[in-house]
């Protein structure tokens, strides 16, 4: 990859590696030009393709699986009743 | 242990509408980060409680309308830090020199090849994934959670962790390694060669 084309390269010049670039891209912290570039190198990169691809659906998976059930209702009763307590 | 901002007036009856309005309304994602981090029920109520009142109690500091989720996340992991954790007397355990070396080093380039495919953790519906999560050591269960569960951006995590961004970055590198090394291994129990 061209490093003066990269957009990822940073202030102090330092070139990024392709797991940073993974890593920024999977969590949203990039721009819309970093998004382009990567987007063009994981064409030309298959360990990025393929990291990208499994990354992408742990992620997804943590958000779907790991929510948990929510609080349970005697949680939110016992707080609002300690609260109400608190006033008096 | 709360940061220190303007010091907000409010009135008695702004003070529970924030309450209402912005704390409580945050108590499902509460709940699960304190049982995420203790991995008990019990505790994991006894810390959101705790931390909705100190909530309360410096609620002067907290700027109404601004990010309340990570300004009251902040609080609960504060509180396990210095109650609960002291309390079990659970010293941590992971040496992040290391891992901040590590993710600085040429090697970390190395480590991109997946070890695991896609349809392998597809086959994954019951709670392999919550188990691979919660088998991780807290401090890195902590940024899995505040990043793909909660969608903190870097600079929220780094502001609820007390930690420069360069470290959120290492850490959350660090775990999600751990945590694909974790399902590699499920993925190998189901019987996926390669996996």
């Amino acid at each position: 990859m061209s490093q003066s084309t990269n957009p990822f390269t940073t202030a102090t010049g330092k070139s990024p590696s392709c797991m940073e670039m993974l890593q920024l891209m999977l969590d949203g912290e990039v721009s819309s030009e970093q998004e382009a570039y990567f987007k063009a190198h994981m064409d030309q990169c298959m360990p990025c393709f393929k990291s990208h691809e499994v990354d992408m659906a742990i992620k997804q998976l943590v958000k779907d699986r790991c929510c948990g059930d929510g609080a349970p209702l005697e949680l939110l009763q016992e707080i609002k009743h300690r609260m109400s307590q608190r006033e008096k | 242990m709360v940061e220190e901002g303007a010091r907000q007036n409010y009135s008695e009856t702004e003070k529970q509408e924030i309450f209402d309005k912005e704390f409580l309304p945050n108590i499902n994602a509460m709940y699960n980060f304190g049982y995420r981090l203790t991995l008990d029920r019990d505790d994991a109520k006894d810390l959101v409680q705790d931390t909705y009142f100190k909530a309360f109690r410096f609620i002067e500091s907290f700027q109404k309308g601004t990010n309340a989720k990570a300004w009251l996340f902040r609080i609960l992991k504060n509180s396990f830090i210095n109650d609960y954790r002291k309390k079990r007397k659970e010293p941590n355990k992971v040496d992040y020199q290391e891992v901040e070396s590590y993710y600085n080093s040429e090697d970390v380039n190395r480590q991109i090849t997946p070890d695991l495919r896609v349809d392998a953790l597809k086959d994954m519906i019951g709670d392999e994934i919550s188990n691979a999560l919660n088998s991780l050591d807290v401090d890195f269960r902590t940024v899995i959670i505040l990043c793909d569960l909660e969608g903190f951006k870097y600079e929220e995590m780094a502001k609820i962790l007390d930690i420069p961004i360069g470290t959120v970055r290492s850490r959350l590198h660090r775990a999600r390694q751990l945590l694909k090394e974790k399902l590699s291994e499920y993925a190998k129990s189901m019987g996926y060669k390669n996996a």
